[in-house]
């Protein structure tokens, strides 16, 4: 399909403060379809959310009871204290927000440049695409337990230092994980921002990284944000490799949250609750602030020709 | 944790004998543990007397000074399951131990199954990051094999601490064994229990129609027979008020191997046939307990199948079943006991203290189910300052406050924790509690301890979930015979029957040596 | 000069990923050629095709592989079909949309194991509300045990997969719908057609490469599916519902089969590489051109 290039940059410009509102004559779904579609979708999405809410400030006397309670009549704080003190909820949110932002600032510090090379150069063809996207094919636990051997053993014996439980290993490896889709995202991204922009600027004498870092990344804002979030939704859930790869330094939130949801004789669901709680704040604030983008910036990276 | 209930609780051994520092220190942080009930000023009078009589605790203090002395800048590292186990050590015995030889020790915590899978990924990788390893009776044939650990013989004749083990019960003196060899500090005494509830029991309704229907009176059952028929009986006069009873049969949590080991050899049965290592559970044996066990389920709460262990607290703790047979923290949550530490707040209050008698298994072999022995790890590059922490971990004076602490789920394993008055005034029927918990492992019979054991109990695991949901009890079990042989196959037929033949000097290994039989049963007044 | 810096761009990019992936590569190829298992010996003779025999010879993992296509095919079906109708419903402005855009989203933050865990409460009989709510819809008793009974323990995962998920395809299509430029349906209602026939001539051709994006992602991710399980139904009842990822952790992980279950993630991994290439083949097209 032909894509008038004066619309996208149009599209590619930052605007401030406004969603771009689509207009014309989209093929719409009947308003009544609509509406019913998203409150039925809203109830999927909100009871077990509800749900954990409500656990997360039930007193115990409430928690295991039937009929189930809806709304305890003494609600109470006592889950969030004893989750976040006693249970590592502390430690496990500190060290999974500097572990989250780090990744995606890495992710997208490297991922960038590569996917702009990809995409102004057609460096390393599909070959170096496929490359990128085929890592995530491997299930983790054909690695865990090398990587586990990397960390503990080999990079003391032969680089001097060690990466089990520290941030710094896991931001690495989290790096890696989410590389295959930041630059596949900024590649498809960069693809469809015309060349033109940064050509001018080459012509006035910038060099190829000042018209990177000051053209292509500015109007990329969009891709990058959503592609961070990606990232950064990425480092802030995994559970595996965190648990294997932590003593007691890095702890990251999810794996504080299994230590007492899987335990040996019993689940503590009322301090589980309150830390999914806990661990959904920097999301939701996260996600007021970049939703616009979110979107946006897919809308333009995953057009295709 | 709770720093509210410390004050004015600070004298617990007011008058400690020995080491007067250590205990008194040691008190103030378990104050936070006994929080003001009505019978903590007896519990607190009890102890006093009690250490005076014993005349402090040697095994503790020595190794403290030993510590101090050689140790005191030595880091160590324990790794132990997460949740209120390893807040033990955050709370109780991590502190204590820094202010009394200014050494730290820090917790690693991971869930149950994978302490085991991080103790070996840390070995692999020769890495020395762990010292202490609260190590599950289960896998110490292959840590001792693997070298993931070390035997503490040397370490425990060089500081003439043999002592710590002869206070132990006798099962739990032997449960370290291996080889020849001690491996370990034991330190749960996970030994199960049948807990009724004493006023359905007396309740006259109920015993009159017991009565009309099997012309003889209502009592706690004896076998397993009586058991399913009993609480199918209670089911149907009083559900879905009150049930028989309830455990939790969720996959995996705690895992369902349990059940089948404890009711398979109660029956007479063995785990594999010693000369050809054929797997027996699909026997005449292993049928009749799985018939029972599916009976259990039928007089238990619906959705049982698919509770954790936690869960099936919850209703025991509501007042919803009339009997729970289970680990012994179950004593101490009817009596709101745990519950009184605000880190304990996975619990509903019980609706049922004061109503809660303590029995033996029917059939009296209980299942000696999990447990911990803290090991020193091969790799620690601390082996001795691991030894004297663990040792004084575990020493009678220590370990009694920490399986006295509300919220760590340790349980009592030593006579001296038995016969403690200070335990024995923490709730009225304590004493009856704790003696039926001496007993209970007089004829207890243990987890398999064998290398592979993992995958054995996650075989008949997943067969017995297989079967609560339909599938035929002697396919099921075949089946699971069937993945028994191949995981013998796999790990060597003959290092497993010799293996075997080691698990079998163990008491309990068989319902026909418990400590009972051995004639090494102690018994408590 | 821009021939050198094409490269110097991309490296640090392929350097970190080779840095960190090759060792562990490098050493699991060679564990699933030799005798690498905890519970046999410490030593690593060499075995050949023994650990893939061996695997191969598991009935679970056989199950193991059904289960996963099946698994997978399926939620990233229904994630499909919810995100694609919710993209559409989401597609024009109105007030409340942002705020709804955020709500939808929230499921992308939690940890699928939490996830699971959750559902696992949330689903659970008799203290999990599910029953209850549909014994009040409904108006008869309701009590199904989600993950126990027949082919709920199925529905249940897709269930957990589908609330988890779906905000991800919903993303990705939203934006492939609102980037179709308004002028072809302008041209479209020009020809005469009519909304559903501009439906399926203009906006389900143009979005078909933005599809199989979220499906390509999808459908790998979903193959691999392990922490649902972990904390949901951990396979059972018996070994109903094991996925090929939660066989390989139990085998390489929990019981330290190490050659065996590397061997049969090798395996897993030549599997999916196939079906993963024919998906990305179509994705790549557009470079080809």
């Amino acid at each position: 399909m032909a894509v008038d290039v004066s619309r996208l940059r149009r599209r590619a410009t930052p605007r401030h403060g406004k969603v771009r509102v689509v207009r014309g004559r989209k093929f719409r779904p009947g308003t009544l379809f609509r509406w019913l579609f998203i409150l039925l979708y809203l109830g999927f999405l909100v009871l077990p959310l509800y749900w954990v809410a409500i656990t997360s400030i039930k007193p115990q006397e409430d928690l295991l009871v039937d009929p189930p309670i809806w709304w305890p009549s003494h609600p109470t704080s006592l889950h969030y204290s004893t989750a976040l003190n006693a249970f590592r909820g502390w430690d496990g949110l500190r060290n999974s927000l500097i572990i989250a932002f780090s990744t995606t600032a890495l992710a997208l510090l490297i991922g960038t440049p590569a996917a702009y090379s990809m995409a102004r150069f057609r460096t390393g063809g599909k070959h170096l695409a496929f490359w990128f996207l085929s890592q995530r094919i491997m299930p983790p636990v054909a690695i865990i337990i090398p990587v586990f051997l990397l960390y503990a053993r080999y990079t003391e014996e032969w680089f001097g230092f060690s990466l089990v439980d520290t941030k710094v290993g896991l931001i690495l490896l989290y790096t890696v994980f989410a590389l295959p889709f930041t630059v596949w995202m900024m590649f498809a991204y960069f693809r469809q921002m015309p060349a033109e922009l940064e050509e001018a600027a080459l012509v006035d004498g910038c060099s190829r990284l000042q018209a990177l870092w000051r053209i292509a990344a500015p109007l990329a804002a969009p891709g990058l944000v959503s592609a961070g979030a990606f990232a950064f939704i990425l480092s802030w859930t995994e559970f595996l490799f965190a648990q294997v790869l932590s003593r007691t330094n890095a702890v990251t939130l999810p794996v504080a949250l299994a230590g007492i949801i899987t335990g040996f004789q019993g689940n503590q669901y009322g301090e589980a609750s309150a830390l999914t709680m806990v661990s959904l704040i920097p999301a939701l604030l996260l996600g007021i602030l970049i939703q616009r983008h979110l979107v946006r910036g897919l809308t333009l990276g995953a057009v295709q020709g | 944790m709770s720093d509210d209930n410390t004050e004015d609780l600070g004298g617990i051994f007011e008058k400690p004998v020995g080491r007067r520092d250590f205990l008194f220190d040691s008190a103030k942080l378990m104050a936070a543990a006994a929080a003001a009930g009505p019978f903590f000023m007896a519990a607190k009078q009890a102890a006093a007397a009690e250490l005076a009589s014993l005349g402090g605790d040697p095994i503790a203090t020595n190794a403290v000074a030993a510590a101090k002395k050689s140790f005191s800048k030595v880091k160590i590292s324990k790794i132990a399951e997460s949740g209120p186990q390893a807040l033990e050590v955050k709370n109780f015995s991590g502190p204590l131990w820094k202010k009394l030889t200014g050494a730290e020790v820090v917790s690693v915590e991971a869930p149950f199954a994978q302490i085991h899978s991080k103790a070996i990924a840390e070995h692999l990788a020769k890495s020395g990051a762990l010292d202490v390893i609260d190590t599950s009776p289960a896998w110490i044939p292959e840590f001792a094999d693997r070298g993931v650990i070390i035997p503490v013989d040397d370490l425990v004749a060089k500081y003439k601490a043999k002592a710590t083990f002869s206070d132990l019960h006798p099962l739990y003196r032997l449960l370290g064994k291996y080889k020849g060899k001690t491996w370990g500090f034991f330190d749960d005494g996970d030994v199960w229990c049948l807990y009724y509830r004493k006023d359905v029991f007396a309740d006259p309704k109920l015993r009159k129609a017991y009565k009309a229907k099997f012309k003889r009176d209502l009592r706690v059952p004896q076998g397993w027979d009586e058991f399913d028929e009993t609480s199918q009986f209670i089911t149907d006069q009083m559900a879905p008020k009150l049930y028989g009873g309830g455990e939790g049969r969720a996959l995996g949590n705690p895992g369902n191997q349990f059940y089948f080991f404890q009711q398979f050899r109660n029956a007479g049965g063995q785990f594999f046939d010693p000369k050809s290592m054929k797997a027996l559970i699909n026997d005449s044996h292993g049928v009749k307990a799985m018939t029972q066990i599916m009976k259990e389920l039928k007089a238990s709460p619906p959705g049982i199948e698919k509770l954790d262990f936690i869960s099936s607290w919850g209703v025991w703790l509501n007042g919803k079943t009339a009997m729970i047979y289970a680990w012994p923290p179950t004593g101490r949550i009817s009596e709101n006991y745990s519950q009184r530490d605000k880190v304990f707040a996975f619990l509903p209050k019980s609706k049922i203290v004061g109503k809660v008698g303590y029995a033996l298994m029917p059939g009296k072999n209980g299942e000696h189910a999990g447990s911990f022995i803290q090991c020193i790890a091969a790799d620690s590059k601390n082996k001795e300052a691991a030894f004297l922490y663990a040792l004084w971990c575990t020493s009678p004076s220590v370990s009694l406050q920490r399986v006295m602490l509300p919220y760590t789920l340790r349980d009592p394993y030593r006579i001296s924790h038995y016969k403690s008055k200070a335990y024995r005034a923490l709730w009225p029927s304590a004493k009856q509690y704790l003696i039926t918990l001496a007993n209970a492992a007089n004829d207890a019979v243990i987890d398999m301890q064998m290398i592979g054991a993992a995958d054995y109990s996650n075989a008949l695991d997943r067969a017995m979930t297989a079967i609560y949901a339909g599938k035929d009890i002697k396919k099921g079990l075949d089946d699971a015979a069937k993945e028994w042989d191949s995981i013998t196959k796999k790990i060597g037929v003959d290092n497993q029957r010799k293996a075997y033949a080691e698990f079998l000097k163990l008491p309990g290994a068989t319902a026909a040596n418990t400590v009972s039989k051995l004639g090494l049963a102690v018994h408590i007044t | 000069m821009d021939r050198h810096i094409r490269w110097l761009l991309v490296s640090p990019a392929v350097l970190i990923i080779v840095a960190l992936t090759i060792f562990p590569l490098a050493f699991s190829v060679w564990v699933s050629f030799v005798q690498f298992d905890f519970s046999v010996s410490e030593k690593h003779p060499w075995v050949g095709l023994d650990n893939f025999k061996q695997t191969w010879q598991d009935p679970v993992w056989v199950h193991s592989l059904v289960v996963t296509a099946v698994l997978a095919t399926l939620s990233v079906a229904v994630e499909l079909a919810l995100g694609f109708l919710l993209a559409l419903a989401m597609l024009r402005p109105f007030r409340g949309r942002r705020g709804l855009m955020v709500l939808f989203v929230i499921p992308l933050f939690i940890s699928p194991v939490i996830a699971g865990g959750f559902f696992d409460l949330f689903l659970r009989r008799p203290f999990g509300p599910m029953n209850w709510l549909l014994t009040h819809l409904l108006g008869h008793p309701v009590t199904i045990d989600f993950t126990i009974d027949g082919r709920w323990p199925f529905f249940s995962l897709i269930l957990a997969d589908a609330w988890q998920w779906t905000p991800f395809v919903f993303v990705i299509l939203l934006a492939g719908l609102s980037a179709i430029p308004d002028e072809l349906y302008e041209a479209a209602e020009i020809d005469g057609a009519r909304p559903r026939q501009s439906f399926f001539f203009v906006t389900l051709p143009l979005l078909t490469p933005i599809i199989l994006i979220a499906v390509t992602f999808r459908f790998i991710d979903a193959t691999k599916l392990f922490d649902i399980i972990y904390s949901l139904t951990r396979g059972g009842p018996g070994t109903e519902t094991y996925t090929s990822s939660y066989y390989l952790y139990q085998q390489g992980f929990e019981f330290f089969h190490l050659g065996q279950g590397t061997a049969g993630a090798w395996m897993f991994t030549i599997m999916l590489t196939f079906v993963s290439f024919w998906l990305i083949r179509r994705l790549l097209k557009p470079v080809e051109e």
